[in-house]
């Protein structure tokens, strides 16, 4: 339902004019559809160490903080990282894990925050769904553990927990990893660096107006 | 509904706009703003350069996307109803706009809804080509613009001449006298990392206040109704997060048909676009859902002259375009005019086929004469559109157009073209025109063998350059000599 019925009509109308030679029928589409040339890489060649360290050098080129741990002490380095940040106020998606929530430090947890509760955060930890070592891409689905996407948005600071086993070699590998395991995603963030400008005489500057800080704590698992 | 008439910016609006040829002086005047242009351009074609370099399937990804591109148009009607469906599904409404004056007016209709008077903007060159905001501006809504270069455009009351950094032209004490005066801050000081932070503080309460938005979208997906945004600031996802109601304009043309195909056009765009191997933040949103950002979402889809251009066998390519700007970036006339001379928000070899298309070759007909034909823009292409081929096919239409109109038989080109034609169908009076032409040029040709100033029109050519004299002898003559030497050897 909507008011441009008509515009609607004539716009497909005329699209269907205009290809009218070269369109085809369901089942052709979905032929041709297949059929079209892919020959770019589809999977990386790299061994999973080589793959790790070649999306670290991708966040570090960035200035992403990164730094790596074991699962067991995951927790230790949670609170260490926290501690360094010299921030005390943080946010913490509904789904994250409370072991995650170091002690001697102000949490919320998001349940519908409003706007100017989170405003008020300094930083913000949350899970993510992929991390793409090529281009040094981290992807965000906005599930329970990974936060709405104004919490990962206001704050100034985000620490980011991504697991090994998360981390692909490619591009086209993580949407491999969406058809098998991921699902298509309703929602989906992919941060390649933290918020930066170039519009003035191509000077880069850090931090416009999503958080300035971007910190990655890889856990080998 | 009553709306007020709109206020055109006449400088990027093709049906006002000077010629290309009239257009570029000023800029050509200007070595301020040239200076500007090429040190841009200098910084993103090397790292452009770089990163394309380290991607050894580089012409692959190419023709995938070129193909896949080219599918999706051939297919452009059952993506558009497929994408409708979903998105719908999804909690979204979809509109139509043939026009940008129908566009306009859902889009104002869609604010009055919301009682809006003000809504903040995701950087569209797609508003842009509707000429959106003066617009809405008479019409009681005013828009803010929250991309950096966008915000130093719209306060400094420029206009954009590059479709990735718009102001690209506008150097850094430039921006420190706009942002001191329309934000009152005059103790800014010209440092790019200062004035980026007050366009930060400047942003932040309308972010936090404003609970309309406004963006374009860098594709649309068929297979799951969703919408994609690329940027780098994170205005787009502030935009895209805190409003209630966001309503998207998009060409037709920016559908694919599966989430799967963004594997290939985010590996092209931010190496192309920006020279990075990714840009910062990519949004990908379907409909709404509850509780994640704006609860009312509107897609507007814009048809605008696409339709007419997806008719042309050999232009149809135009519509295959992701808007990067490698092409305006490699470019030796932009190079050298920056983005205003071409009267469009879409300038460089792009504008230069898209914009006459769009105005159903009515207007801005002297811009597919605004290349050199070196094809350079062709070779960076990433989903390889053939500028120079549709620029050519756009020569031959303006020509064919124009030697329709009465008022063209007295042209002097055409008299010329026309005396040409006469001249070249027959050898005997083109070897006395030759003749002719060799003992009225011996006049003005120097000793040097060069002439170096001609009377009358010839001084077009010779106000910039010399011109070779007719040579005594010429092919013709000197083939029939050698013929007639080797003809008497043989005989020997």
């Amino acid at each position: 339902m909507n008011s441009t019925a008509p515009s609607r009509e004539r716009i497909l109308t005329s699209i269907r004019n205009a290809t009218k030679d070269i369109a085809v029928n369901p089942a052709d589409r979905a032929a041709a559809y297949a059929t079209l040339p892919r020959n770019y890489i589809r999977r990386g060649k790299m061994n999973t160490e080589a793959k790790l360290a070649l999306l670290i050098e991708r966040l570090r080129e960035y200035d992403a903080e990164v730094v790596e741990t074991t699962p067991a002490e995951l927790p230790a380095v949670i609170k260490a990282q926290l501690t360094a940040s010299g921030r005390h106020y943080f946010l913490a998606p509904e789904g994250l894990p409370s072991a995650w929530m170091a002690s001697g430090f102000d949490w919320k947890i998001d349940r519908n925050l409003e706007t100017a509760e989170i405003e008020k955060a300094e930083g913000v930890v949350t899970a993510a769904s992929c991390g793409i070592a090529d281009s040094g891409t981290i992807v965000l689905h906005h599930a329970a553990n990974e936060g709405r996407r104004v919490v990962t948005l206001l704050p100034d600071w985000h620490l980011l927990i991504l697991l090994a086993s998360q981390v692909v070699e490619t591009l086209p590998e993580y949407f491999d990893r969406c058809k098998q395991s991921l699902g298509i995603p309703h929602l989906a963030t992919y941060i390649s660096g933290p918020s930066a400008t170039a519009d003035i005489e191509m000077t880069r500057i850090k931090g416009v107006h999503g958080p300035r800080y971007l910190a990655v704590i890889l856990v080998h698992d | 509904m009553s709306h007020a008439a709109i206020s055109t910016h006449a400088e990027l609006d093709p049906r006002l706009a000077p010629p290309f040829p009239k257009a570029v002086l000023p800029v050509l005047r200007n070595p301020q703003l040239r200076k500007n242009v090429a040190h841009a351009i200098d910084v993103i074609q090397a790292k452009r350069a770089k990163l394309v370099a380290e991607k050894s399937d580089w012409q692959d990804l190419r023709t995938a996307a070129s193909e896949l591109r080219m599918h999706a148009l051939e297919n452009l009607g059952a993506y558009l109803e497929e994408f409708e469906v979903r998105c719908t599904a999804a909690g979204g409404t979809v509109h139509w706009a043939a026009d940008a004056e129908e566009a306009r007016r859902i889009i104002l209709g869609l604010l009055r809804q919301e009682n809006a008077s003000e809504v903040i903007k995701i950087k569209t060159m797609t508003s842009g080509e509707i000429q959106l905001n003066p617009f809405l501006e008479a019409n009681g809504v005013n828009a803010f613009e929250t991309d950096l270069a966008e915000i130093i455009l719209q306060l400094g009351e420029l206009e954009p001449s590059h479709i990735v950094v718009p102001a690209l032209h506008v150097n850094r004490s430039q921006v420190r006298e706009i942002f001191a005066r329309r934000m009152g801050r005059p103790e800014l000081s010209d440092d790019p990392k200062e004035l980026t932070n007050a366009a930060r503080t400047f942003l932040r309460q309308k972010f936090l206040s404003i609970p309309t938005a406004i963006s374009g979208a860098n594709f649309l997906i068929a297979e799951t109704g969703a919408v994609g945004v690329v940027e780098s600031e994170g205005n787009g996802r502030m935009c895209l997060t805190l409003p209630k109601t966001m309503i998207t304009l998009a060409g037709i043309e920016k559908v694919l048909p599966r989430f799967q195909d963004l594997e290939v056009t985010l590996q092209l765009l931010g190496r192309s676009a920006t020279g990075e191997r990714m840009n910062p933040y990519t949004s990908i949103w379907t409909g709404v859902k509850p509780g994640d950002g704006p609860q009312k979402f509107h897609v507007v889809l814009l048809d605008n002259g696409r339709s007419s251009i997806l008719a042309r066998k050999t232009e149809r390519q135009t519509l295959k375009c992701i808007r990067c700007a490698a092409c305006m970036n490699t470019c030796p006339v932009y190079r050298q005019t920056g983005g205003h001379a071409y009267g469009s928000v879409y300038p460089g070899p792009i504008g230069a086929i898209l914009t006459p298309q769009l105005m159903q070759m009515k207007h801005a007909q002297t811009l597919p004469y605004a290349s050199s034909l070196c094809g350079a823009c062709y070779e960076v292409c990433p989903v390889k559109i053939n500028i120079p081929q549709v620029l050519l096919e756009l020569r031959s239409q303006v020509v064919n157009q124009e030697r329709k109109e009465a008022g063209r038989i007295f042209d002097p080109m055409y008299l010329g073209l026309r005396a040409a034609n006469l001249l070249f169908a027959r050898a005997w009076i083109f070897h006395t025109a030759q003749w002719f032409g060799k003992v009225g040029l011996k006049l003005f040709t120097g000793k040097d063998g060069w002439i170096h100033w001609l009377p009358s029109m010839g001084g077009r050519w010779t106000q910039t350059r010399d011109l070779r004299g007719l040579p005594d002898e010429n092919f013709h003559q000197w083939w029939a000599k050698q013929r007639g030497q080797n003809k008497r050897k043989e005989a020997k």
